[in-house]
């Protein structure tokens, strides 16, 4: 019988049993749900019923939430959806199918004694089962049921010249520890029972054996793990992913390392389909391809009768081509080209568009850039082409020719070869649209202030390191001969309270969010500056990450965080991870060439101390000036008032 | 007669509920986690239940990715907590909800930040779900970013996001 077959009956079968079970006939006899006890408490569900020799329990039952929390469990379901996912605190995920008596725990498919059934948002699950996936086992004590937390996984693992064995629980460990002998180690677990065998022999380099002994009562157990280490064997504890894990490491005597945790495997054995040699390459941030054309500048103008007159400013020659919708929108791509700045929306307040946007639509190898119009109706729109660019005339008389595509061919020489480095994007070249009114000023945002302290890890603390080096760097840059402001000059969270009340009042999502960065960044907007520069400071859930990592968003910012890496590395000694394309706030939502540097991590051993020390911090804002320096070479000296006082010659 | 009809009737739904499924996906999919540099994305092939219709899959694949790997794995994980509380496809994008525990990420700096998203994206948006771009909502509502966070989520995210 094919294995289609197989399920179409199996299928049958089951809606068979789900239309019988409701049946007056078929109604089982009420059964009734035993006492539950857990951690030394009643464990009181709401409507628990008794069925097939497990307890139906509705994934909303305060009861079971309790239970989960208290397990640090979580439990994922949406009506939409048939299958119902619990987290277990050390991440394996138990997956319920409505309607399916089989689940999966970690991968491994068991069957449950009824299937999980829905009434809107409430589902039913199989209790007993649940908790054993969680490594709580139902144990009859006296009439009553009790939910056992026990040890319910032991991993033994090999590390090159060492072997650690890791115990999994359902709850934070009590642990007891005792070597009674040079290769003998006793571990007691107060509060567990267990499901793990008895004894294991032969486990790995440095482990003869294994032997698990449980100890106490129904309600109150222990489990003891004794370890027989080979001779000669020493071991250490070492720190576990957590508190519900414990793991310690077996090696040669005199070997053992002393330099903190050893850094845990790629990855253990998993019972579901893992494939540890399908890892992709490193998704490094995309290469930023100049095209033939970069789209420098918009204006918007009022033509004779009140006609809409886009000017269209191209650095470089591109080809484009137009469409006419029949909704009333009307759109020119010009090919191979890249938008010097932020997308943008206008709403021309005379003319008969409703609406302009631009946008970049292609990135990588094929950059585009789209200018789209909706109109009020079928007006006549004529395209001119020049040198310079390109001019669209949107009129407010209706066209009589109603054609729906054009091409045309556009602008001057182009600026770099397609495929050129980044680097060959000529650094002078105007970012906004239009040329910076303030070329001299430089605006410097140290990350976060305030309520708002960033990561704090070590003792350190970012929105104080990113001040620190921030003032660091002003100093330099006015000592360059820029004019350099800053975002916050204190222990603030700026925010412009005009934009927050303006963004409250047009329903932006999370306005508060939203103002306090947008705040941040119309500091370097308003003042068209010529630069804006980020500071931060990382962090990580892994200790191991580290080093200075600078992030931009729009194209062309590429080859100034290209810049300020080379110089800050070079400068600060710090590990490279990059210049990354991200989609940051600040470096998106700023209108000139805007960089987003985390200098280093507040989680890693080595980069602490490093961030612990003046002179580093000295180092990283000498590498920002001296990156700076190698992007836009220095200003022209003349006489200048910088905003903090600073005169120059 | 009656019980005979509700029968088939059951029958034909649920079996049309259940073989929905979107071209292409097959008894596995695809979850990404980022590994500890917070770049390199891991694929990790899940088994699938009988569910096969878009949103099943759509909301299976998002808890895994927010699960993340097997314990023991060295990976860039979501905040203790987090929870996936729906996800809605409408053509070819996927709106997340999220639990507010993932305002937890940014408290740990860009860096983890960006590599959560980075790998939830990716995940949701394999060949053979058919998305191309995700939405973010934090219990429910649309966000600009997390609280005292840097990326920007209120628009939707697709793989050239990252």
């Amino acid at each position: 019988m094919s294995r289609s077959r197989v399920r179409r009956f199996s299928f049958l079968a089951q809606a068979l049993a789900v239309v019988l079970s409701c049946l007056p006939f078929a109604a089982p006899a009420q059964e009734r749900a035993p006492l539950l006890w857990f951690q030394g408490t009643r464990l009181i569900l709401e409507h628990p019923q008794a069925q097939a020799g497990d307890i139906a329990v509705s994934t909303r039952d305060a009861g079971l939430r309790r239970f989960l929390d208290k397990l640090g469990a979580t439990v994922a379901f949406e009506p939409q959806s048939r299958y119902v996912v619990v987290t277990a605190q050390d991440r394996r995920t138990i997956v319920f199918t409505l309607g399916d008596p089989w689940y999966t725990v970690a991968g491994v498919r068991v069957r449950a004694p009824f299937a999980p059934s829905n009434d809107g948002p409430d589902v039913l699950l199989p209790f007993f089962a649940l908790a054993r996936a969680l490594y709580v086992e139902p144990v009859p004590d006296g009439g009553e049921t009790v939910l056992q937390p026990r040890i319910g996984a032991l991993d033994v693992r090999a590390e090159g010249g060492r072997t650690v064995v890791t115990v999994r629980a359902a709850m934070p460990l009590l642990i007891d520890t005792n070597a009674d002998g040079p290769d003998r180690l006793q571990v007691t677990f107060v509060g567990q029972g267990s499901s793990l065998a008895p004894t294991r022999r032969a486990l790995g380099a440095g482990v003869d054996a294994l032997d698990v002994t449980v100890a106490g009562t129904a309600r109150v157990p222990s489990t003891t793990l004794t370890i027989t280490a080979a001779p000669g064997t020493a071991h250490r504890i070492v720190p576990a992913e957590t508190p519900d894990a414990f793991s310690v490491a077996f090696e040669p005597r005199g070997s053992v390392s002393q330099n903190g945790p050893p850094t845990p495997p790629p990855m253990v054995g998993s019972p579901g389909p893992y494939d540890p040699g399908a890892l992709v390459a490193p998704t490094a941030a995309p290469p930023v391809v100049a095209g033939r054309a970069t789209l420098t500048g918009l204006a918007f103008e009022q033509g004779s009768d009140d006609a809409l007159v886009v000017r269209v400013a191209l650095s470089g020659a591109a080809g484009y081509e137009w469409h006419r919708l029949l909704d009333h929108r009307w759109y020119l791509d010009f090919a191979n080209t890249t938008l010097n700045g932020p997308g943008r929306d206008e709403h021309p307040s005379f003319g008969s568009a409703q609406s302009v946007r631009v946008r970049q639509t292609g990135t990588g190898d094929a950059p585009a850039v789209r200018i789209a119009f909706t109109l009020a109706g079928d007006q006549a729109i004529e395209v001119q082409p020049s040198d310079t660019g390109l001019t669209i005339t949107v009129s407010n008389a209706s066209a009589t020719d109603l054609t729906r595509i054009g091409t045309g061919r556009t602008g001057g020489p182009p600026v770099a070869a397609s495929g050129a480095s980044p680097d060959a994007v000529p650094s002078e070249m105007p970012w906004k649209f239009g040329t910076p009114s303030s070329p001299r000023l430089i605006v410097i945002d140290p990350g976060h202030g305030g309520a708002d302290v960033g990561t704090a890890h070590n003792g350190l603390v970012e929105k104080s390191l990113t001040f620190d080096i921030a003032q660091r760097l002003r100093s330099l840059l006015v000592a360059q001969g820029w004019i350099v402001k800053m975002t916050r000059d204190g222990d603030i969270d700026p925010v412009s309270t005009d934009l927050l009340t303006q963004m409250h009042a047009d329903g932006k999502a999370n306005a508060d969010d939203r103002a306090y960065l947008q705040t941040r960044c119309d500091v370097a907007n308003a003042a068209n500056a010529r630069m804006f520069i980020s500071i931060h400071v990382n962090s990580a859930p892994v200790s191991s990450a580290r080093g200075s990592t600078f992030y931009w968003y729009k194209p062309q910012d590429a080859a100034f965080a290209q810049t300020l890496e080379h110089a800050v590395v070079a400068t600060a000694g710090t590990q490279d991870d990059g210049a990354r394309h991200e989609n940051f706030y600040v470096v998106r939502h700023t209108t000139m060439p805007a960089v987003l540097i985390e200098t280093a991590f507040v989680t890693n051993p080595s980069d602490v101390e490093l961030l612990r020390q003046p002179s580093f911090l000295q180092n990283v804002a000498q590498g920002i000036a001296n990156g700076v320096k190698a992007y836009a070479g220095a200003p022209a000296l003349r006489q200048v008032q910088s905003d903090n006082g600073v005169s120059r010659q | 007669m009656v019980l005979i009809v509700l029968f088939v009737a059951a029958v034909a739904a649920a079996w049309w509920f259940t073989h929905r499924t979107p071209a292409g996906v097959g008894d596995a999919i695809t979850v990404y986690y980022a590994k500890a540099d917070g770049t390199t994305l891991v694929p990790w092939r899940v088994s699938l239940g009988p569910a096969r219709d878009p949103a099943s899959v759509a909301f299976y694949a998002a808890t895994q990715c927010v699960a993340g790997p097997p314990p023991g794995t060295e990976a860039i994980r979501f905040p203790a907590g987090t929870r996936v509380l729906a996800v809605d496809v409408v053509d070819s994008t996927a709106d997340v909800n999220l639990s507010h525990e993932i305002a937890g990420s940014s408290k740990e700096g860009s860096f983890a930040e960006s590599a959560e998203f980075k790998s939830l994206v990716w995940t949701l948006t394999q060949p053979s779900l058919h998305l191309t771009s995700v939405k973010i909502r934090i219990d429910g509502a649309r966000v600009a970013t997390l609280p005292g966070g840097h990326l920007e989520i209120d628009e939707p995210l697709s793989r050239s996001s990252f």
